[in-house]
């Protein structure tokens, strides 16, 4: 082949490369950066009054004083609101029937939406639920809620070949020529006001409870059960893989029975979660009682389970590939086979098993199947280290699932949902990376 | 060869360490475990979280894995508190029974059923028996019951659900729900499907219908805290709190499940979207 040619050959190669790379890079982009943007508004946002009130009721955080100063300014810029409900109020009773009939309706739903962004009005009955007690805490969202009070979602239906249309009427419309017209430029005009939203900065998001169901406070408990779960996976996993691929690799030998044992375990990678998941409840919990309940000590095994054959596989793989000339020497030295093991051929295979275990607690982490009847709540405490062998514990992957499918009003919170999410990624690329960082020092140790 | 052994030391140190740093404030003396229906479980939840901040020293955990779940959680021993949107069935009864439990029901509020649809779709009332023929698949079309030209997507809850349950007991009676049916795993799925299909029909608990759908009446009848209280609304059932027997007075879990007959209990039953038992 010609020099030329082969020039040519090898920069297409190249740059194929390179543009499979950056197709990549690009993909992971596209699936990252929604997860990062909307992640971070967990954390970031722009938090209102009702938020500062409601962090200074429930946590006992910010700045009192300053909060009093903006609730006063707040409910000031309120007051024409307010006021012109009132004399609203006062209309209708005046009015006849008629026009009370006509309005009623209206007016509550009105009502409920005007309580819903601003918050239940001073002196009214307190409220049970914690949801309840205060406005829009988010701006984004209270700009929202405030479309919904200024129109009304209608469906017209003149259409009967198919589905109704939606449309929005100002609902200004509703009350054309009564006091209430007013309201809504002045809820339009003086919303900031009304709210005073601010840049806020929540990182306590990752450290906090949460209260009433998600709707305040952080994501601790959860965090926390993953970081429980994978670890414990581990400390099952880890010991068991190595020492099972220390036998298949130096002492097993090439029989019928090895090989079988071999394709099991291969297979048994291949076996769906939901399976492992199963087989958890029925074994462990059901069987041999490791737990009077779900608990983490249950969803640990039950994970160490399903991260086992890769583990065990990539391990094997790894002592395998350590040079022959290794145990010759240190047999020809007069090691035995065991200190051998322990202390030649191991520790040259660390680099290889510690990426298993990398991918391993990867992939313990972000498991939801195999939990779900092993132990994963919905709602419960951060456990304390010793309440893991007996008690179940939320964990990001099942809540996130949870709220997406389960809670009754998953639309008002999904930026919790997607602050799951985000940190859920962010905790599996932070292990991985401490992880492959403690491989680089010791593939470095090693060669040095 | 030590130093290596020394970080990965640390590594799992530093992890432990991590992991532990709620040992101290979180000892949680006593604890109880709910499992079951996923109607129950934004009471339960809520319950729970309120009980919690009374009393610092429980630990309550809910999960939401369906009434049938529940039940037998409650036959293995797994759970405290079984939540069920239908009454223990016999077998299930039988079951328990048999390993020594008594299964005590506690009932917290009660639920009216709304079939639900999209809120484009112009049918605003069917009678019950026009419900179980489009579920039995007999009628196919919405035209057939005064909508346009497009054909029913219809979304059901799982067999395990109790809410299912529910609905074939009191909408089908007796009458198979058609094959070509789609089964969802809770009653937020159900809103979600029904909030993006505009062709769909489901039903769900009344504390999960919000703007988003839109309940159909039934007979005539439009599904709220009167007409289900009174038992106008004809699809409507008590949710449950099963025990195994009467939980021992002065215990963190009687006051758990007495909690519905609280003022503060009946409230927050109301603001969730379910109905108190009584008119406190």
């Amino acid at each position: 082949m010609e020099v030329g040619t082969r020039k040519l050959l090898d920069r297409s190669f190249t740059s194929v490369g390179f543009f499979a790379i950056i197709l990549m890079g690009m993909a992971l982009l596209i699936l990252l950066q929604p997860i990062i943007v909307r992640g971070l508004k967990a954390f970031i946002f722009r938090g209102t009054v009702e938020y500062r009130e409601m962090s200074l009721e429930q946590f006992g955080r910010g700045n009192a004083e300053a909060l009093a100063r903006d609730l006063d300014e707040a409910l000031e810029a309120r007051k024409p609101v307010y006021d012109i409900l009132d004399s609203f109020e006062e209309e209708m009773k005046e009015s006849g029937p008629e026009f009370r009939r006509q309005y009623r309706s209206d007016f509550s739903e009105l009502k409920g939406l005007i309580t819903e962004l601003l918050g239940p009005r001073e002196g009214a009955k307190e409220k049970a639920l914690i949801r309840k007690k205060y406005g829009q805490t988010r701006y984004d969202r209270a700009l929202i809620k405030l479309h919904q009070v200024l129109f009304v979602e209608g469906y017209d239906y003149s259409d009967t070949s198919g589905m109704g249309k939606s449309i929005e009427t100002p609902r200004a419309e509703l009350f054309a020529g009564t006091t209430i017209e007013r309201l809504f430029g002045v809820l339009e005009s003086d919303i900031e006001k009304m709210l005073k939203p601010k840049m806020t900065l929540y990182w306590r998001f990752l450290f906090d409870e949460s209260k009433d169901a998600h709707f305040f406070g952080g994501i601790w408990p959860e965090m926390l059960g993953t970081l429980y779960l994978s670890i414990g996976s581990m400390i099952f996993a880890i010991p068991l893989g190595i020492i099972t691929a220390i036998y298949l690799a130096e002492y097993a030998g090439h029989g019928k029975f090895v090989s079988l044992l071999r394709t099991c375990i291969s297979s048994l990678a291949g076996v769906p979660s939901i399976v492992f998941g199963l087989f958890g409840l029925a074994f462990f919990i059901n069987t041999m009682h490791v737990s009077s309940s779900k608990s983490v000590l249950a969803g640990s095994m039950t994970l160490a389970l399903l991260v086992l054959p890769t583990i065990i596989r990539a391990s094997e793989e790894a002592i395998l590939a350590v040079p022959r000339g290794y145990r010759e020497a240190s047999m020809s030295l007069g090691a035995g086979k065991w200190f051998t093991i322990a202390r030649v051929i191991l520790p040259a295979a660390l680099p290889g098993i510690l990426t298993s275990t990398i991918i391993s607690l990867g992939r313990a982490a972000g498991e939801t199947a195999p939990i779900i009847f092993t132990a994963a709540v919905s709602v419960g405490k951060p456990l304390g280290l010793f309440e893991t062998l007996s008690q179940p514990t939320p964990a990001l992957p099942w809540n996130i699932y949870n709220l997406a499918t389960e809670h009754e009003a998953v639309d008002e919170i999904r930026h919790v949902q997607y602050g799951m999410v985000f940190t859920l990624v962010a905790m599996v690329l932070l292990l991985n990376l401490t992880a492959i960082l403690l491989r680089a020092r010791i593939t470095k140790k090693l060669r040095g | 060869m030590r130093s290596i052994l020394k970080s990965i030391a640390v590594f799992s140190c530093a992890l432990v360490m991590l992991s532990g740093m709620t040992v101290g404030n979180a000892a949680a003396e006593e604890r109880i475990i709910i499992d079951g229906s996923t109607t129950v479980g934004p009471i339960a939840k809520a319950f729970a979280e309120y009980y919690m901040s009374l009393h610092e020293d429980v630990n309550i955990t809910v999960s939401e894995s369906g009434s049938g779940n529940g039940a037998k959680s409650l036959i293995n021993g797994m759970c405290d508190i079984a939540d069920m949107s239908r009454f223990m069935k016999q077998k299930e009864f039988m079951a328990a029974v048999e390993k020594g439990r008594m299964p005590v029901a506690h009932v917290v509020a009660v639920d009216g059923l709304p079939i639900i649809v999209h809120p484009g779709n112009p049918v605003g009332n069917l009678t019950i028996e026009q419900v179980r023929d489009i579920y039995m698949g007999k009628i196919v079309n919405w035209k057939e019951v005064g909508g346009p030209d497009v054909q029913i997507v219809r979304v059901s809850r799982d067999t395990n659900s109790g809410t299912y349950e529910t609905f074939e007991t009191m909408v089908m009676a007796k009458e198979k729900i058609h094959e070509n049916t789609e089964y969802v795993g809770s009653n937020g799925a159900v809103r979600q499907r029904v909030q993006s299909t505009p062709a769909a029909i489901g039903y769900a608990g009344l504390g999960f219908v919000d703007r988003t759908v839109k309940a159909l009446k039934v007979n005539g009848i439009m599904p709220d805290r009167n007409t289900v209280s009174s038992g106008t609304y004809p699809i409507a059932r008590p949710l449950f709190m099963f025990t195994d027997k009467y939980p021992k007075l002065g215990t963190h879990l009687h006051a758990f499940v007495s909690l519905y007959l609280t003022p503060k209990g009946q409230e927050i039953i109301e603001e969730i979207g379910f109905i108190p038992v009584t008119k406190y």
